[in-house]
């Protein structure tokens, strides 16, 4: 018995139970292992390389840009190959910025001196009446003066040169209303002319024709019903067309538009032709040469009735003087050579407190020691040059410009944030309020698992569904209450719904093309009307629900975005609904509360924590698309920030601002990166831009994140 | 009231035998004999009001059927008690017999089960069919309030927790509601452990602590009914025991319901018992009377042991 234990072990040490299996299977196990190894390290190695990459290239720009990079504007750098030189000038600013953007400049013998320029000083008073020319230049010196006009002045004085003894012919209606604007004009005796018009009646033969362009535009403002089989071009004279006569037709032509239709090779065959004859009467007048001063109105008609007289304007500009709608008098400055001209061609230019003063820059003057090229925004190659184009030391060997080359990225940065700004608030009401009600309220039956069906098809749509979806949606038909709807035959719907319309200003019915109507045509005549006119929009003193779009906005931008992220963000709200435990609900409900109340203060309140995880990665998610708003929101240039250069005011200012096209931080990365010339001025920009965006998405979840675990470890169950 | 110092009598050997009711409490024997429950439950039924059980019930239960599919498969069937006011009446049974189901019925709760109806019979508290068209859950959760199985106290300070029902009743006063929950946590005999820290988290008081927190919510609203589900089981013996005392001292408020699957716990609280088996009410009688002489064999099995 005592040896039983030695054999035993004996058995124990050459019977290892839990002996190393074959080597073939331990190597084939290593494999395994190694693969599954490789796999994930691969990710990580990948992730590494796009972020080093990303990270090598753009923090150059960064780091030599600074936050400047964040807070300007995208420019277009002009490069400029510049001859060795002495003696160049330029502001202190324009200088810095030089010096600033081409650090290997060979700048020589610096130095700093002062120039000044002589300026005037005024206060503008109200009831001013100014050439609409004369507004513009002073709107230009004084960046924050913006008026709104009172009324046009078709009767305001211009100035004019005949250069030549001329005579007018007028007839008798005519020379009615220029005695009624300008009594005086028309000093001379008048001579009552009776003039013969020839005309022809001619019959057109149904059947195809090639017709030139002089025989076309001759046609244009008569009846003849064709079919035009091509266009043609403003600056083709002599290319013939082929056009479709559908019908034998008989036309009027005039004199003129018959010699134009038999002049050249193409014209039309006319099978009958009648010289007609009509009598028309009119007044004859002379007028000597020499200085005038006239209502533009007169001016208009004098120049219909003798296209030959030569007419040089001296003042004011042909379009009439306008007077300004201003509540008090404003101070305003000009160059003063700008200013004494203004006062000279403005008899009613109501100005007080002139005073003249210096505008003092501090200038540099400086050598270039050799060729160089100097990389400079617009403005400071613009006046680089001005300022050295007496003196001639800039001598300029080549010079090319590349968009996008400089500045920093604001534009689009600020007008992601928007986007996403509207669309989260758009996306986050409707979302929470569907995650509760598919939640809470919702029976559990075929027609919650219809809508998750739906929602898990939409939450799969290609982006860029999405972006033609808005487009058609949002963009072209979407309704809008506006004051001046448009006379667009796309609109698909337009109601009346008050009389409450206010009047559009001056300004905007001559930039915008606004047909005026009275109110109490029918909408569908005065759309005919303004669409016959070429007028874009109409106004009749109705607000109208107007179903034609908003236009490419970052409001349609915003809500196409904020579709194509209502699913995530429904199925994210529901989770963390669900994810609060019955017992609240249950106990809350026992308490007396209504299902409102219990939800309000014994649900919503414990879901927040999930509800805000899911908004900040609905966040980046909508941050970096580009399919749904290129077509609905986004532009590649912009030069004015989104609140710069707003017309309306309160409101409205609101509404136009909600109505701009923005620049983005995705679709300027695609702009740059591929849809413009590549050059070693633009990468940087690029990779500067990616770099940036990655930061600022990634910042983002990391917010959510830190949110998170603070709500969380203040509410826990 | 149950003060620390009653707790702490209550685990003073020397006051156990003067104190049947605590002896019970600490009474772990899953199964008890009828001559034991006899002398535990003496004390108890005679606590009661003699009257009690002669003035109008609170709730009658008339011939009521219930199913969770829309009446295909009824849950309970075609069960009927009164409830007498001012008494603990305890619900007994083995799992699945439809006992928390009833209490469920009470208050409407079944209500958030959307495909849940009686399909027969109705249930009349205070003389008011509830189920019928013109009684508003909401107003009867307020007099029918309930205490769940898992303590639930909202995230919230032990303070709003108890002044929950009042706020969503409207009540902004801050000395009603501080008045109001000074008398909850007394009458839930949390006061002197929470009195100085209202303001932190109920979810810092121990397991015990939030049950009868839960417990002062409930009595917050001034309801006249209360339903208790189970509202031990997960709780060890010392905190059971401080909960079966504070239910104990609620009988003379209020009219209380309780589901329980330990016996002992029926025959400790309770004035009356109902036995439940498969959906129906098999026995319901007075506690004493089921512990010690049942009149169906069913119930002699269970409550001894035998099944369940």
């Amino acid at each position: 018995m005592s040896s039983l234990p030695d054999k035993k072990d004996a058995i124990a040490t050459s019977l290892n139970p839990f002996k190393q299996g074959k080597s073939r299977l331990r190597t084939i196990e290593r494999i395994q292992r190694s693969v599954l190894l490789i796999a994930t390290y691969s990710i990580l190695i990948s992730a590494l390389v796009v972020f080093g990459t990303i990270i090598k290239n753009g923090a150059p720009v960064l780091w030599d840009k600074g936050f400047s990079f964040l807070t300007e504007k995208p420019q277009t750098l002009t490069v400029l190959d510049v001859a060795a030189t002495e003696g160049l000038e330029i502001s202190a600013d324009g200088f810095e910025r030089i010096v600033g953007d081409n650090k290997k400049l060979p700048v020589e013998n610096s130095e700093e001196f002062e120039k000044s320029y002589p300026h005037t000083r005024f206060d503008l008073q109200p009831g001013t009446i100014i050439g609409d020319g004369y507004l513009q230049l002073i709107e230009n010196n004084n960046h924050d003066f913006r008026v709104g006009f009172l009324s046009r002045s078709r009767d305001a004085q211009v100035g004019f040169n005949l250069s030549a003894d001329s005579e007018f012919r007028v007839t008798s209606e005519q020379l009615e209303e220029i005695k009624k604007v300008d009594p005086e004009i028309v000093a001379g005796e008048l001579t009552p002319v009776s003039e013969e018009t020839n005309y022809f009646r001619v019959r057109v033969e149904k059947g195809d024709y090639e017709i030139n362009k002089a025989t076309y535009d001759a046609l244009n403002p008569t009846t003849l019903i064709y079919i035009m089989l091509q266009s043609f071009n403003d600056d083709e004279r002599n290319q013939i067309r082929s056009t479709k006569i559908p019908n034998s037709q008989v036309v009027t032509l005039s004199q003129a538009q018959y010699a134009a239709c038999l002049a050249e090779e193409g014209g039309l065959p006319f099978s009958k032709v009648e010289p007609q004859v009509s009598v028309q009467d009119f007044l004859q007048f002379s007028m000597p040469a020499g200085q005038y001063e006239l209502a533009s109105k007169v001016l208009d008609i004098l120049k219909l009735a003798n296209p030959n007289a030569s007419f040089v304007s001296l003042h004011n500009t042909e379009r009439g003087a306008v007077e300004l709608d201003l509540k008090e008098a404003v101070t305003l400055s000009l160059p003063t050579a700008a200013f004494e001209q203004v006062v000279r061609d403005n008899p009613d230019f109501k100005i007080s407190n002139v005073s003249n003063y210096e505008v003092k820059k501090p200038f540099v003057r400086f050598d270039l020691s050799k060729d160089a090229q100097i990389l400079a925004p617009n403005e400071v190659q613009l006046e680089l040059k001005g300022e050295n184009a007496g003196s001639g030391a800039l001598n300029i060997l080549d010079e090319h410009s590349h968009s996008y080359s400089g500045g920093g990225i604001l534009g689009p940065i600020i007008g992601t944030a928007l986007l996403v700004i509207i669309c989260m608030t758009v996306a986050l009401i409707t979302g929470i309020a569907s995650a509760i009600y598919l939640n809470e309220y919702a029976r559990k039956g075929r027609f919650l698992k219809t809508v998750r069906l739906a929602m898990l098809n939409l939450a799969g749509v290609p982006s860029i569904v999405f972006g033609l979806f808005g487009l058609g949606l949002f963009v072209l038909i979407a309704p809008q209450i506006t004051d001046t709807p448009s006379s667009s035959n796309n609109v698909v719907l337009r109601v009346p719904l008050a009389k409450i319309a206010s009047e559009p200003n001056l300004r905007d019915i001559e930039n915008n093309s606004i047909f005026m109507a009275e109110s109490h045509h029918k909408t569908s005549d005065v759309v005919a009307a303004a669409s016959a006119n070429g007028k874009a929009r109409f106004y009749n003193g109705w607000t109208y629900l107007s179903f034609q779009g908003w236009g490419t906005c970052m409001l349609a931008g915003g809500f196409t975005l904020a579709i194509m992220v209502l699913p995530v963000i429904i199925t994210a709200c529901e989770e963390s609904l669900q994810a609060v435990p019955m017992g609240f609900r249950e106990a809350s409900l026992a308490l007396g509360a209504s299902k409102w109340q219990s939800i309000r203060t014994a649900v919503l309140p414990y879901a927040f924590p999930g509800i805000l995880t899911a908004s900040v990665l609905g966040i980046t998610r909508v941050a970096g698309e580009t399919a749904p708003i290129m077509f609905t929101a986004a532009v590649a240039e912009r030069s004015l920030l989104p609140w710069e250069g707003l017309q309306s005011h309160g409101f409205g200012a609101f509404l136009e601002f909600l109505q701009q096209s923005v620049q983005a931080m995705p679709y300027h990365i695609y702009t740059v990166a591929g849809r413009i010339p590549q050059s070693q001025y633009t990468e940087p920009m690029q990779y500067g831009s990616v770099l940036v965006f990655l930061m600022l998405v990634m910042s983002l979840a990391g917010v959510s994140v830190y949110l998170r675990i603070r709500i969380r470890n203040k509410i826990k169950w | 009231m149950v003060t620390p110092s009653t707790i702490d009598k209550l685990f003073n050997m020397d006051t156990l035998v003067k104190e049947p009711a605590a002896k019970a409490t600490i009474s772990d024997t899953p199964s008890t004999t009828p001559k034991t429950m006899d002398q535990h439950t003496q004390p108890s039924s005679a606590a009661s009001t003699p009257s009690a059980t002669e003035t109008k019930p609170v709730i009658e239960i008339d011939n009521v059927s219930f199913s969770y599919d829309n009446g295909k498969t009824n849950t309970l069937r075609d069960i009927s008690l009164d409830i007498a006011p001012k008494q603990v009446t305890a619900f007994i049974g083995p799992s699945g017999c439809g006992k928390s189901t009833l209490l469920r019925c009470l208050n409407r709760m079944n209500d958030l089960v959307e495909t849940s109806m009686i399909s027969h019979g109705e249930i009349r508290i205070m003389g008011q069919d509830i189920h019928a068209k013109d009684v508003s859950a909401i107003e009867l959760r307020k007099q029918v309030g309930m205490v769940f199985q898992k303590y639930n106290p909202f995230p919230k300070s032990i303070y709003d927790n108890v002044a929950y029902g009042l706020r969503i009743q409207g009540i902004k006063n801050k000395s009603k509601l501080d008045e109001a929950v000074e008398k909850s946590l007394r009458g839930a005999a949390l006061w002197d452990e929470v009195k100085d820290r209202l303001k932190t988290s109920a979810l810092g008081l121990s397991g015990g602590q939030q049950q009868r927190l839960c417990i002062a919510r409930t009595i917050a609203v001034q309801p006249k009914v209360i339903l208790m589900d189970e509202p031990c089981s997960a709780l060890d013996p010392i905190a059971t025991a401080k909960v079966e005392q504070l239910i104990m001292d609620l009988r003379q408020d209020f009219t209380i319901v309780i589901v329980t699957h330990s016996m002992q716990q029926a025959s400790r609280v309770s004035d009356r018992t109902a036995f439940f088996y498969l959906g129906e009410l098999i026995e319901y009688d007075e506690t004493n009377k089921i512990f010690t002489n049942p009149a169906e064999q069913r119930t002699e099995a269970y409550i001894s042991g035998r099944f369940g």
